[in-house]
């Protein structure tokens, strides 16, 4: 008995030490070296661009333009609950239906609006959190760094572009170069310094040709899941900010 | 000069031996000296007028190793234990280094596979695209287990490197250790945020090749301690208490209290305590387990007994003559372990070999790892891979282990057959042997005259010439006349007294039986007494031209018959020598005899060569004379005579029943005195040779491909390249694969010889 004691607590510490070990994310945030990075990055890379950057109109968000206007990152506290978090695109819709899209025929998770007196048509498309506590406001690095300590499955690290990124849901999202003038993961010139990224397929079902949206680029890319490399064609919109 | 075996702890590889061998040789003084690294023991011979034991210990010790014991009396019983508690300790170590190298490899190898299309389940926390730090830091804390179980590896191999003479620890201690240390700068690459260093962790490569040689080392430490399973079948069979005599009650004490002149009571089904001759009572001994031989022996009164072997019907008591470490038994174990200790020729040039392959191996893998560096244009972490699997793969213990394991396996089972092989050399030799040549009497005959023909005159019976004759030789020394006696006695013929006996020393005895006068003696004897032989002179030279010896028998002057008496061939020995010649072998027959007898006895059993009229001191010339022409002589005898011829031949072979000189100038004893178990010797060296060729073959083989392989040779050509945790698998998988083909040797049988044959 004393013999199988010996390896029964053998087998429990190894498996102990593994299981505690990987709950280290939550535990010690202090470990989440990509997470901590990615707020220095984030805040570096709004204020790269100071001028695309605005206060949300509840006074509760963000959002960063992109430099053609042609959409834009939203993100902030929801003005009815304060710990729920919205990340969203708001872009112009016009090149989609150009390209043959049907409003109609979008899911539910991309709503079609026209705003202004112009009538200028809009997509919005993103998704909301609910948190556990309210979310502090005050700036755009406080608000992020309290969105990836409790969202922090949102944000991820897409090594070959070395850029951070935000999931908006449905395979859309808003990435960013962690260096604004060098790709370290092969230490060649940062040409994406941030980047759009919408999954065409809602989009091709609502009749758009993928190939003939204007502004948007249709291309296969790897992308990461759970760190398995896939193929997914996307629709992207990057940007060269700081060259 | 003095003799003396030391048992050597903690060697891990060939390199090992050879560096305890160098260090000990260097000492002034030192005769010889041999170090097996299967049985951990150092054989030394030094003058002791210039050396004590205690420079050869100290020797050893700055060499870096344990002196286990010196001379010990129980060594075989020591060094059971204390593989068993090793092997215990192994399995311990590996069960720890499994239970953190598992998890270990699958954090780190899941995520690789993912890449391939492979996907299990994986905890999200650990994704080291997204929390590579918790990645890094789970593997090193896995890891950190795995190297303190596998610690020793780290002290024995850079004890050894710095002292300039790197074993196979070493190999393992530097690169595991570069896999740690390279592993450790990239977890503080990624704390500063260089995450790609993520993929430059090595810490599961440090643990699975620590868990893998462990299990190599356990699986090794098992079947080393199969491979003298032999010794301890020999050390299980004496007993541990015996009954004894002591003022008048029978009283059991433990064996080792045993004195010499102790009477001791045996009872049915118990074993012999001790070597004795039998007092009182008659029994059937088994004594298989010293010689053999499977049938039981009678005992009677006089007749000697030997430790370990069982008694099986009656009840007897014995003085003790041998106890203890003097027993048979004993004595042995001790020629076994010997043998188990010695070195084969062939052993040396593996030795020779690993001594330089380890230093060799570290250039090397410092060279692939220069090279792959340059050639990559500065990729450590691929180059630091070659360097590693290099370093792992090329480990030489199998190297060591070939000839040793082999040879305990092969001089266990010997004993098992009750084939005494008393060094790794003479096993090795035998395999070559091609001529054999046996002496006559007591090898390939009996050694004592028996009565073959009872030819009685007309008018008498066989019974009553027997009768006759052996009364009359009652009183005679004579072997002739002794042999009569027994033919007599054995028939269950009441023999009478002689009245009157007269010895005519080469003639022949007179005697008076009943008031007649009986003559036994030879032709010249009786025509000089006048007595007529005419009737039987035909009979009388037909029974001398097949070797055997007519004795008349003559009552009151008229011929009352002929007894033929001769040394008659063993039941097993044509058997045998067919059984030699079919194996390709060519057997000679040397005797004292005249021409005639001595081409008697070889036509009985077929031996084409006959060398008679030898005297015993020209025996050695012409075994010398054989090995001239070229032939790797074995010489079979049993006397005192036979052994200059023994120590003169390539192998010299003792019948086990024979004199304790002729056993000491042999290389080989048959304990059941039975010359089938020549060819058993010589097959069995046979089978060991191949084994031995085969294990350093595969000894060879795997660090031949797989340096070449593990250094990127392949890769250059479009091939694959050897992780290091393969490099480690194989070379665990070398030493247990030359383990596992010297065990074979265990399933060995002896050719088939017909252990009967003719008798005359």
């Amino acid at each position: 008995m004393k013999h199988y004691a010996k390896k029964i607590t053998a087998t429990a510490a190894g498996i102990a030490t593994a299981l505690a070990l990987s709950g280290c994310a939550q535990l010690l945030p202090s470990l989440d070296i990509v997470g901590q990075q990615s707020v220095i990055s984030f805040n570096e890379m709004l204020l790269a661009m100071p001028d695309q950057v605005r206060n949300g109109d509840s006074g509760t968000g963000w959002s960063l333009d992109a430099p053609d206007d042609a959409v834009r990152f939203n993100w902030g506290a929801a003005s009815s609950d304060a710990s729920q978090v919205y990340l969203q695109l708001e872009i112009d819709a016009a090149p989609f239906i150009a390209a043959g899209m049907d409003p109609a025929k979008l899911p539910d998770s991309h709503t079609y609006m026209t705003s202004g007196s112009d009538g200028e048509e809009m997509l919005l498309i993103g998704t909301t959190l609910t948190g556990d506590e309210t979310l502090t406001t005050s700036t755009p690095k406080a608000f992020f760094e309290q969105l990836v300590r409790d969202h922090r499955d949102v944000v991820n690290f897409h090594t070959s572009l070395d850029h951070y990124g935000v999931k908006l849901g449905g395979g859309n999202m808003f990435e960013w170069a962690r260096d604004l003038v060098v790709n370290r993961f092969d230490n060649s010139v940062q040409d994406k310094d941030i980047v759009f990224v919408l999954n065409p397929e809602p989009f091709i079902a609502a009749g758009a040709d993928p190939e003939n949206i204007e502004g948007w680029v249709y291309a296969e890319v790897t992308v990461e899941e759970n760190g398995k490399p896939i193929e997914v064609w996307k629709l992207l919109k990057p940007f060269d900010v700081v060259s | 000069m003095t003799s003396h075996v030391i048992g050597i702890g903690n060697m891990t590889c060939a390199a090992c031996a050879q560096r305890v061998e160098r260090g000990i040789r260097k000492l002034e003084g030192i005769t010889e000296v041999s170090v097996n690294l299967a049985t951990e023991r150092a054989t030394v011979l030094f003058d002791d007028n210039v050396l004590t034991l205690q420079h050869v210990r100290d020797a050893v010790v700055s060499a870096g190793y344990e002196v286990i014991d010196i001379n010990a009396e129980n060594s075989a019983e020591d060094a059971k234990l204390r593989k068993e508690k090793e092997t215990r300790t192994l399995q311990r170590k590996f069960i720890v280094s499994l239970v953190f190298s598992l998890p270990l490899f699958y954090i780190a190898m899941v995520p690789m596979l993912t890449k391939y299309g492979v996907s299990l389940p994986y905890p999200s926390g650990l994704d080291p695209m997204n929390f590579p730090l918790i990645y890094a830091l789970t593997q090193f804390a896995l890891v950190i287990p795995v190297i303190i179980v596998g610690f020793s590896f780290y002290t024995k191999g850079f004890f050894a490197l710095l002292k300039r003479s790197p074993n196979m620890d070493s190999l393992i201690a530097i690169g595991t250790t570069s896999a740690v240390l390279f592993s450790l700068y990239n977890t503080v690459r990624i704390l500063s945020g260089d995450f790609f260093a993520v993929e430059s962790l090595y810490f599961e490569t440090a643990g699975v090749i620590i868990t893998l040689i462990l299990l190599g080392k356990y699986l090794e430490a098992v079947s080393k301690g199969r491979t003298s399973e032999a010794i301890k079948k020999l050390m299980g069979l004496a007993p541990k208490t015996a009954i004894i005599i002591r003022d008048g009650r029978e009283l059991e004490i433990p064996v080792e209290d045993l004195a010499i002149n102790d009477l001791i009571v045996v009872k049915p089904g118990a074993k012999i305590p001790a070597d004795g001759v039998v007092e009182e009572g008659r029994t059937t001994i088994d004594e298989s387990m010293l010689t053999g031989e499977s049938m039981p022996v009678d005992k009677v009164v006089g007749d000697k007994v030997y430790a370990a072997s069982l008694n099986t019907t009656g009840s007897i008591r014995f003085r003790a003559e041998k106890i203890g470490a003097d027993t048979a038994l004993s004595q042995i174990i001790r020629l076994v372990e010997d043998a188990q200790s010695s070195k084969a020729p062939i052993a040396k040039l593996a030795d020779t070999v690993s001594g330089y392959f380890v230093p060799v191996v570290c250039v090397i893998a410092l060279v692939v790892g220069i090279a792959w560096y340059t050639g990559t244009g500065g990729d450590l972490a691929f180059s630091l891979t070659q360097f590693i699997s290099v370093l792992v793969i090329a480990c030489p213990c199998a190297l060591g282990l070939a000839t040793p394991t082999a040879i305990m396996v092969g001089t266990g089972k010997g004993a098992e057959n009750g084939i005494l092989i008393k060094g790794g050399e003479a096993l090795e030799t035998a395999h070559k042997i091609d001529m054999v040549v046996f002496d006559k009497t007591g090898t390939i005959t009996e050694g004592k005259p028996t009565v073959t023909d009872i030819l009685p005159e007309k008018g008498r019976t066989a019974k009553e010439l027997l009768r006759l004759a052996g009364s009359a030789e009652m009183n005679s020394e004579h072997p002739l006349g002794q042999a009569i006696v027994r033919k007599a006695e054995a028939e269950g013929i009441i023999l009478h007294n002689a009245e009157s006996f007269l010895s005519l020393t080469g003639q022949g005895i007179a005697a008076t039986l009943d008031g007649a006068q009986v003559l036994a003696g030879n032709r010249k004897f009786l025509l000089e007494q006048e007595v007529l032989l005419d009737p039987m002179s035909d009979i009388s030279d037909h029974l001398a031209d097949d070797g055997k010896t007519p004795i008349y028998i003559a009552v009151d002057g008229q011929l009352a018959g002929i007894i033929a008496v001769a040394d008659v061939v063993k039941p097993s020995s044509r058997a045998a020598i067919e059984t030699l010649r079919k194996m390709g072998v060519k057997v000679a027959m040397v005797t004292g005899d005249n021409q005639k007898t001595a081409t008697a006895i070889a036509k009985q059993v077929q031996i084409e060569y006959v060398l008679a009229d030898v005297l015993p001191q020209d025996k050695a010339n012409e075994v010398k004379k054989l090995q001239a022409d070229g032939h790797v002589v074995a010489m079979v005898g049993d006397g005192i005579n036979d052994a200059p011829a023994l120590a003169q031949a390539d192998v010299g072979i003792a019948i086990g029943s024979g004199t304790d000189v002729a056993m000491e100038s042999a290389d080989i004893v048959l304990m059941r005195s039975d010359v089938a178990d020549v060819a058993t010797a010589i097959d069995l060296s046979k089978k060991t040779m191949i084994n031995i060729r085969q294990n350093l073959f595969w000894a060879f083989a795997y660090n031949v491909i797989g340096i070449p392989v593990a250094a990127g040779l392949l890769y250059l050509f479009g091939g694959p390249l050897l992780n290091p945790m393969l490099a480690a698998a194989a070379m665990s998988l070398s030493s247990v694969s030359v383990l596992s083909n010297a065990l074979r040797l265990q399933k060995y049988r002896a050719p088939h010889t017909e252990r009967k044959g003719i008798s005359r």
